[in-house]
């Protein structure tokens, strides 16, 4: 286990961290000072467009969720794995042809405005469904949204929709932003994307491009006396490696997202007053994804693609590459989803022999200089361990006789490169498990997406049976029902391989033992922090 | 021979020299000091240096024999430095020698094309040439060439200029020889050796960039060098800092020695001048 060993601050020691953080002096002298305090935080990207209505991703919710609320959030004791924030319950009907909110009472946005279901209404038909990157997979057969009074929401959906999907996804596709405001003007353009006006325990004082988003407290949330800080500073520290430093100097209180780097991790966990936290992600599971162009006759053939799987140690991937910070994964979803996670599926073990042999068998003998074909491999950019991956993925795939070729490229080359002009053989993605199978992880390997969609299957792979499986799971409203047909769906890809699953990550956090209430839910660090506090 | 003997004779190009000629050597022998691809994961990750004979400079993140990657990425720093130099002087002599011996329109149009390489930094523009087309050792050697041409050309122009008004080049022209002819035959070898010198330092740049973009994650991700090494060290610097230090060591060898070789020749080259 990694926890930092917690000795008491000495006077010293506080007085030489104050006089060394020389950037924010004033920041960290408020710490020490009052209760509510002013918690500062590490950020590493700063969005163009900051409204989580419209941009359902983490670098978005990590600033704008503690000022726009959800529906619902994830929680890990609640009934459904959600806890209500702006509903406070909801029930399908039988056809699976609507879902009633029942909205909470007395919320008033920040301008002072009260919420009522006409904004949850707006959100949904106006933002949601035609301009959410998931809302539109989600709420893809919602017809209207009727509002009977002013704390009732109705969802009419045009087909079958089940409720198990709705709940799932509530937590990222449900943040409701107020009609009064963007009613009658272009949504996209809005400059309350950037200056967020919200319902959430803090309200968007300023940004300040490259340096800092400040947040200050909402003196009339409707979970008072929540919450407990008094502002939040987001300070925008582009260099990963930098974050630790700022963590030890205390210039910053808490790094989330893995901004720490792995291999640093060890070390600072045993710097006196910083704490190393892997909860709090449970709801944010990372893959390690090998996609694979089936277009390529090789990769076509089953056997080549199983021998590929059996040349991955995913052990050394998840000891090595991840630090152990990672499981191996058996499958498209995660074990930490376990309402859909089936362990029993066919499975691939590192065995190098076998994959020769299968290699032979598929007809591909290696040459003279011991290689049987070669494959273009492209590692995704993001992260350090998507490269280091693709690194280590071109040395296994040459001990059985592919030779790969990494092509390295920007974000935006790459994503250009894989999932429009499908110039790739092999390609290392991390797509993200958003606690239901339809919401992202169906379309990594369901056939018929056009060109350009980013994150979807564009290795030209198609299967009648697995794409008739996705489509029936899409429909149907019975959970046990539909939660079997998506065991299904797990074994059919782990057995035919229309990409290969490696590993499964979560994020680690790096606190200051003064900040309490870390990792108190499943998204934690894109959830609201109405109850993380500061110790005085 | 003499300029190589009164290379020698200088303290600079006898350290240079051997210095380089060592690097040459592990360069040219790399396959056999150490066969295989460097690349390969051989064992633990971050082996401590000289804690196992097997790996007697460690291992990295993945397990990579740092001593392997050291060798194999001398081959990749000294061939990529060497061929951007070249590009680079072929390029730079060529304009140089055209627009100097030409003159007028051509020379002036050159000359502009010149300032407009030499205003934009030769890091940005390799930079900017790399990420647009992508990373493989070709298009480095080629980036790195484009921002490092200006020099000589406009060394080449100035010496062309000096010496195209001698009474031999006049001689050459009475005897009816092609204006190509006296070009090649008569002016390049002797705008040369001031060129030559500056070869080194084009050299010594060339290595730096080709590790600046390799560093940057621009480099051929296929080949071991010395940049992407000190690149994926910088990751554990707090806790393997070896992993940065040894390739960085490597480079500063590499770039003192062909600097002094530098020195040793253009001292060489000026005695030689001064003695005739």
């Amino acid at each position: 286990m990694l926890t930092a060993i917690p000795t008491r601050r000495t006077f010293l020691q506080a007085g030489a961290a104050l006089l060394a953080s020389t950037a924010l002096p004033t920041l960290a002298r408020a710490q020490a000072a009052s209760a509510g305090g002013r918690l500062i935080v590490a950020a590493d990207s700063e969005p163009k467009n900051l409204n989580p209505a419209i941009v359902a991703s983490n670098g978005v919710f990590f600033v704008a969720s503690k000022v726009i609320e959800p529906l619902a959030e994830a929680s890990f004791e609640g009934k459904d794995g959600l806890s209500p924030r702006l509903a406070t319950a909801w029930e399908g009907s039988e056809d699976g042809l609507s879902v009633t909110f029942k909205l909470r009472a007395g919320v008033t946005w920040h301008d002072g405005k009260p919420f009522t279901s006409a904004d949850v209404a707006f959100s949904a038909l106006s933002v949601w469904k035609p301009l959410q990157n998931l809302g539109r997979i989600v709420f893809a057969n919602l017809e209207t949204v009727e509002t009977p009074d002013a704390a009732t929401a109705v969802f009419r959906f045009s087909k079958p929709t089940p409720l198990q999907l709705i709940r799932n996804a509530l937590p990222v596709v449900s943040s409701v932003i107020p009609k009064h405001l963007y009613e009658g003007t272009d949504i996209a353009a809005n400059p309350a994307n950037v200056q967020l006006v919200g319902t959430g325990p803090f309200r968007f004082a300023e940004y300040k491009p490259g340096e800092y988003y400040r947040l200050t407290r909402n003196d009339a949330y409707w979970g008072k006396p929540q919450p407990n800080l008094d502002e939040i500073v987001f300070r925008v520290l582009p260099d990963r490696a930098g974050a630790g430093a700022a963590l030890e100097a205390e210039e910053i209180q808490l790094a989330a997202f893995s901004a720490v780097p792995l291999t640093d991790l060890d070390r600072i966990s045993r710097v006196p007053g910083i704490k190393v936290i892997t909860k709090g992600y449970e709801a944010l599971t990372y893959q390690l994804v090998v996609e694979i162009n089936h277009r390529r006759k090789e990769l076509a053939d089953l056997k080549v693609r199983q021998a590929i799987a059996h040349a991955i140690d995913r052990k050394f991937v998840v000891d090595t590459i991840f630090l152990g910070y990672a499981a191996a994964s058996t499958g498209p979803v995660p074990k930490n989803a376990p309402e859909f996670y089936d362990a029993d599926v066919p499975t691939y073990d590192f065995d190098v022999a076998k994959a020769n042999a299968l290699l032979d068998e598929a007809g591909y003998a290696k040459d003279a200089d011991g290689k049987r074909f070669s494959l273009k491999l492209r590692p995704a950019p993001y992260f350090n361990e998507t490269r280091q991956f693709g690194d280590y993925l071109r040395q296994a795939l040459a001990a059985v006789g592919i030779d790969a070729e990494i092509v390295n490229a920007d974000s935006a080359a790459h994503q250009k490169a894989v999932y429009t002009d499908h110039d790739f053989d092999l390609a290392v993605a991390p797509p993200v498990f958003r606690g239901d199978p339809a919401i992202s992880t169906t379309i990594l390997v369901q056939s018929g997406i056009p060109a350009g969609v980013g994150f979807s299957n564009q290795g030209g792979y198609a299967n009648a049976e697995l794409d008739a499986v996705i489509a029936k799971a899409a429909e149907t409203i019975d959970t046990a029902r539909r939660t079997e047909l998506y065991r299904q769906f797990q074994k059919l890809v782990a057995a035919d391989l229309p990409l290969i699953n490696v590993a499964e990550w979560g994020f680690i956090t790096v606190a200051r033992d003064s900040v309490l209430n870390v990792a108190s839910n499943p998204r934690w660090a894109v959830s609201n922090w109405a109850d993380t506090a500061l110790q005085g | 021979m003499r300029t190589m003997r009164r290379l020698l004779a200088t303290p600079e190009g006898a350290v240079g020299l051997a210095l380089l000629a060592c690097l040459a050597l592990v360069a040219l022998f790399a396959p056999v000091l150490s066969p295989g691809d460097p690349l390969r994961i051989a064992g633990r990750a971050l082996t401590t240096p000289f804690s196992d004979p097997a790996f007697p400079l460690g291992t990295d993140r993945l397990g990579r024999d740092v001593l392997a990657g050291l060798i194999h990425g001398a081959r990749t720093s000294l061939a990529v430095g060497l061929a951007a130099a070249a590009a680079a002087l072929a390029m730079g002599l060529c304009v140089g020698l055209a627009a100097g011996f030409a003159g007028g329109l051509l020379d002036e149009a050159l000359m502009r094309m010149v300032d407009a390489f030499q205003i934009v930094p030769g890091f940005l523009l390799a930079l900017a040439f790399v990420s647009v087309v992508g990373p493989s050792v070709p298009v480095v050697v080629l980036a790195i060439a484009l921002g490092a041409w200006a020099d000589p050309a406009r060394l080449t122009r100035a010496q062309v200029l000096s010496v195209r008004e001698r009474d031999y080049v006049a001689a050459a022209r009475v005897a009816g020889m092609h204006p190509v002819e006296i070009a090649v035959r008569e002016i390049l070898p002797n705008v040369l050796p001031p060129v030559l010198a500056l070869s080194a330092i084009i050299v010594a740049a060339a290595i730096l960039t080709e590790a600046a973009l390799s560093f940057l994650g621009l480099g051929d991700p296929n080949v071991v060098t010395w940049g992407s090494m000190i690149a994926e060290g910088r990751n554990v610097l707090r806790s393997s800092p070896w992993l940065s230090i040894f390739p960085g060591i490597a480079l500063v060898l590499t770039v003192v020695g062909v600097y002094l070789l530098g020195e040793g020749l253009t001292r060489a080259l000026s005695g030689r001048r001064a003695a005739a």
